[in-house]
């Protein structure tokens, strides 16, 4: 044991720290880094807590219920109170911290619950998984809020598509349904919100949503109406059933279109009507809602009946307003006395006026004012004769009082009025009954009675009672005339004839006849004048005749008697004449050729000859109507000549001692008559002559 | 040789025995030369070893009641259940037997190997007035009931293996299981690293030895 080494003491050496300390413990020190790590990052990454408070918070559990934005989880409920004084349930939600910064002002938050309605089931999935909170807000981080109100239904744009919102009023009967389509040509393009009766009761507004790109037909000439429920019709199509969409059938909703060009874009929140149906609502647009009206006011001094509210206000027959409201008014300080005026609002469209487009009131008041300068006026006038309804026209007037639009007046402005222009029914009834009244009705009468006692007269004589016998006899004679192969020739030639009046006629009218006529009498009246003039002096040849006379009175009148009693037994002898008895009957015989000459015309087949022939006769005498037409003229002139003759005639008569004269007056009328029985001679050998003019 | 008095451990001999084939061999020597084993007369480092995995157990032991055990799916609801929460439901629901079972696998077993391997690691630095005998028996008990601590953890497995019904009724373990395993895992390493012959070395604290020396 000697040999070997001696034994040094092994010093351990400085044991390292691997050796000091175990390995293991780098196990727990992970450990309690990574739990460190993932509480800090857990603690780092923890959002904000958001408060929402709601009115009842059915089915929200602490730890369970999930804040969902666009149906992601979002948001995990921490803890479900109340506000201070119990009012409503405070939930507080921590939120993940990346959408915080989103959730600001405009953020909405509402309850989803499983819903059954006409449109479907929404929220089913609640049914299994509990309801949920669902969170809506805009694009935009403007800071987080962390207290906000939460809503009790989803809000209209739950989405978070743009859109443009609208106000929608309706009377109570239309379909304003919440949650209600909003359909355009059949398609849908947005929705209704809750509806709420107005603060006056008598509409119902909502909120409503188109949504994008529909939004852009929205403008001022949209036009809303109620879409649901159907409509039935009969007409030569058959039956016809119309109805938008079985929702809308069931729960409402309204369509709209743009019933005229030319609208203006609107702006979010403007507020539309809903009209019943869609003929109401295409009617509409030329009823009001034509911008902001123009209201006047005119106080009219008649208190009539008949104008009522919505009478039409018309502008050189335009209607350009209606009458807003109607009051009686008493206002001594205004008018002078305690009469009742009738003051008359009217709103008047400046749109209507045709000054430019987008006139204002003020447009239109500046307007009218340089008008009623102008003379300008309202008055009453009769809209319906039949109804006796009035209406206000502004009509120019020449009248002379200068007048201004009161632009002060409390409350509107007034506008002056002038007399009215009522047609009153009655009143002119009654004038049309006086003017009949005034007729001479008894004279007319009169004079009938003494013509047809000059009739009946005429008919009782014996030669009257004689004349059909003759008739026969001429027709009979006519008969044999219009047998002739002469009268067979007889229309050609009336043609002819005819053809040859209207020449002539119308060269008569040409060469203005009549006014050569009238010249004619003009002179004949200035040398009836003349004679007039010269008879003035006649007094002093009066005065020299009477003393002729007196000497003609020493004359032999016995033989002037005689000569005259002579004359009057020759008149009588002319009349009692075989010629002038026969008259009647050559007369008859002349009927009977006509008729005659009628019946072969019959015969003859040449109506259409006849025709032509009666159109001539029709121009012609259409020829002699305008040359005629001057008649009574001449015939006032001829009668004023006449009594000037007359008077004439009677001085001349006053004188006396025109024995001579009238004895070659008489002689004159023998040679007359004669050549009048000369020419019924002439007519009964030839009755041709008259019309052939030969 | 008289064992009556004193226990003489292998290291008052000038000894140190392989722990894997057992050959006694004179103190000093590195390893085994049947084996190869490398020889220690103590585990090295045998009670930081066991420190370093007790907090790893407890640190694991903190989520573990923290989290749900179960996800209970059924149709109509998720039924999250942390370990306690889980008892006391089902204990609220009359089930008492059960719950105590729950209770005392998942909460009073781990806790009491908790407290037990930390109050025989500080014995053994500290020195106690347990006599060695009682915490011998004390190591084995603990020893031996770490296996069963992962019956939660089974129970956990089992259920989420059988009670798939798809959208009906599903479980599925939560992630409290998870830590649940690792803290179980955690103490029976602890367990296992405690080298029980430290708790003979030094003096016997008990009354009879203690009467003795006075």
């Amino acid at each position: 044991m000697t040999d070997l080494p001696p034994e040094t003491p092994v010093e351990p050496a400085g044991r390292s720290l691997l050796d000091r300390i175990s390995v293991v413990w780098v196990i727990p020190a992970a450990a309690l880094a990574i739990a460190l790590g993932v509480a800090w990052h857990s603690y780092a990454e923890r959002g904000p807590l958001l408060e929402l408070t709601f009115e009842n918070a059915s089915g929200i559990k602490a730890g369970e219920t999930e804040l969902h934005y666009r149906d992601v989880t979002v948001g995990l409920v921490e803890r479900v109170g109340f506000t201070d004084s119990l009012g409503e349930v405070l939930v507080s939600v921590r939120l993940d911290k990346a959408v915080a910064p989103y959730v600001d002002d405009s953020a909405d938050f509402w309850v989803v619950q499983p819903e059954v309605s006409a449109r479907g089931v929404t929220g089913l999935s609640t049914v299994l998984s509990g309801v949920f909170i669902q969170g809506i807000w805009n694009d935009r981080p403007d800071g987080f809020v962390e207290r906000h109100q939460g809503k009790s239904a989803a809000p209209l744009n739950r989405e978070g598509r743009p859109g443009l919102r609208l106000r929608l009023r309706a009377a109570t009967d239309a379909g304003l349904t919440e949650e209600a389509p909003i359909l355009y040509r059949g398609i849908e393009v947005g929705r209704i919100g809750k509806a709420e009766v107005s603060q006056d009761g008598s509409t119902v507004e909502a909120d409503a949503i188109v949504f994008a790109p529909h939004d852009r037909l929205i403008s001022t000439s949209t036009r809303f109406w109620d879409s649901s429920g159907f409509s039935f019709s009969l007409g030569p199509g058959g039956a016809r059933v119309d109805f938008s969409s079985v929702a809308a059938l069931l729960s409402g909703g309204v369509t709209f279109q743009s019933v005229v060009s030319g609208g203006r874009e609107v702006q979010p929140e403007t507020r539309f009507e809903v009209y019943p149906d869609e003929s109401t609502a295409r009617a509409s647009v030329f009823a009001a809602d034509e911008g902001t009206a123009l209201t006047l006011t005119a106080y009219f001094e008649e208190n009539v009946e008949g104008l009522s509210v919505d009478a039409p206000v018309t502008l050189g027959g335009l209607r350009i307003g209606r009458v807003a409201s109607l009051n009686g008014i008493v206002d001594a300080a205004r008018f002078g006395d305690d009469r009742v005026r009738l003051s008359a609002t009217l709103a008047i469209q400046p749109s209507r006026l045709g000054i430019e487009q987008n006139a204002t009131p003020e447009d239109a008041l500046d307007y009218l004012a340089g008008r009623v300068r102008e003379g300008l006026r309202a008055r009453l006038v009769t809209a319906s004769i039949l109804t006796g309804g009035l209406k206000v026209e502004l009509v120019e007037t020449a009248e002379t009082s200068p007048a201004e639009i009161d632009r002060d007046a409390d409350p509107n402005p007034v506008i002056p009025t002038t007399a009215s222009d009522i047609s009153d029914v009655s009143a002119t009834a009654e004038g049309l009954y006086n003017r009949i009244n005034d007729l001479p009705i008894e004279d007319l009468m009169q004079s009938a009675i003494d013509a047809l006692n000059s009739v009946s007269t005429l008919a009782g004589s014996d030669e009257i009672r004689a004349v059909p016998g003759e008739v026969k006899a001429l027709v009979g004679e006519a008969r044999g005339i219009v047998g002739s192969d002469e009268m067979q020739a007889l229309p050609g030639r009336i043609d002819g004839a005819v053809a040859a009046i209207e020449t002539l006629t119308r060269q008569l009218a040409e060469a203005d006849a009549a006014s050569r006529l009238t010249e004619a009498l003009d002179a004949a009246a200035g040398a009836a004048q003349s004679i007039d003039a010269a008879a003035a002096g006649l007094p002093d040849l009066v005065a020299r005749l009477n003393a002729v006379a007196d000497q003609a009175a020493t004359l032999p009148l016995n033989e002037l008697a005689d000569r005259i009693s002579a004359l009057l037994d020759s008149t009588d002898r002319l009349i009692d004449t075989d010629q002038a008895r026969d008259l009647p009957t050559d007369l008859s015989a002349a009927l009977r050729e006509l008729a005659a000459m009628l019946a072969e015309l019959r015969e003859g087949g040449i109506v259409g000859n006849a025709n032509a022939t009666l159109a001539s006769a029709r121009s012609a005498a259409d020829d002699i109507s305008t040359a005629a037409r001057d008649l009574p003229d001449l015939l006032d002139r001829a009668k004023r000549i006449l009594g000037q003759a007359s008077a004439t005639i009677e001085g001349y008569d006053a004188s006396r001692g025109m024995g001579r004269e009238i004895d070659a007056a008489l002689r004159e009328i023998q040679r007359a008559a004669q050549a009048v029985t000369t020419l019924s001679r002439a007519l009964e050998r030839n009755p041709n002559s008259i019309l052939f003019g030969r | 040789m008289d064992v009556s008095g004193e226990v003489k451990s292998a290291r008052d001999m000038g000894l140190v025995a392989c722990t894997r084939c057992t050959r006694v061999w004179p103190a000093g020597t590195r390893s085994c030369a049947r084996c190869g084993q490398r020889l220690h007369p103590r585990a090295p480092l045998s009670l930081q070893r066991v420190w370093a995995w007790w907090s790893l157990g407890l640190i694991a032991y903190v989520p573990a009641n923290i989290y749900p055990m179960l996800e209970t799916r059924t149709l109509v609801s998720t039924q999250d259940n942390t370990i306690v929460g889980g008892a006391v439901e089902i204990a609220r629901h009359g089930s008492w037997g059960i719950a105590a079972v729950i209770l005392t696998a998942s909460v009073l077993i781990p806790i009491g190997k908790f407290l037990a391997v930390a109050g025989l690691a500080l014995s053994v630095a500290h020195g106690s007035r347990v006599s060695r005998a009682r915490r011998q028996q004390l190591y084995e008990v603990v020893e031996y009931i770490g296996r069963w601590s992962m019956i939660d953890v089974f129970v956990v497995a089992i259920l989420s293996a059988l009670v798939q019904l798809g959208a009906v009724v599903s479980i599925s373990p939560g992630p409290a299981s998870l830590f649940f395993a690792v803290s179980v895992i955690a103490t029976m390493l602890s367990a296992q690293s405690f080298d029980s012959r430290l708790l003979w070395d030094g003096p016997d604290p008990s009354p009879a030895s203690r009467s003795r020396l006075a």
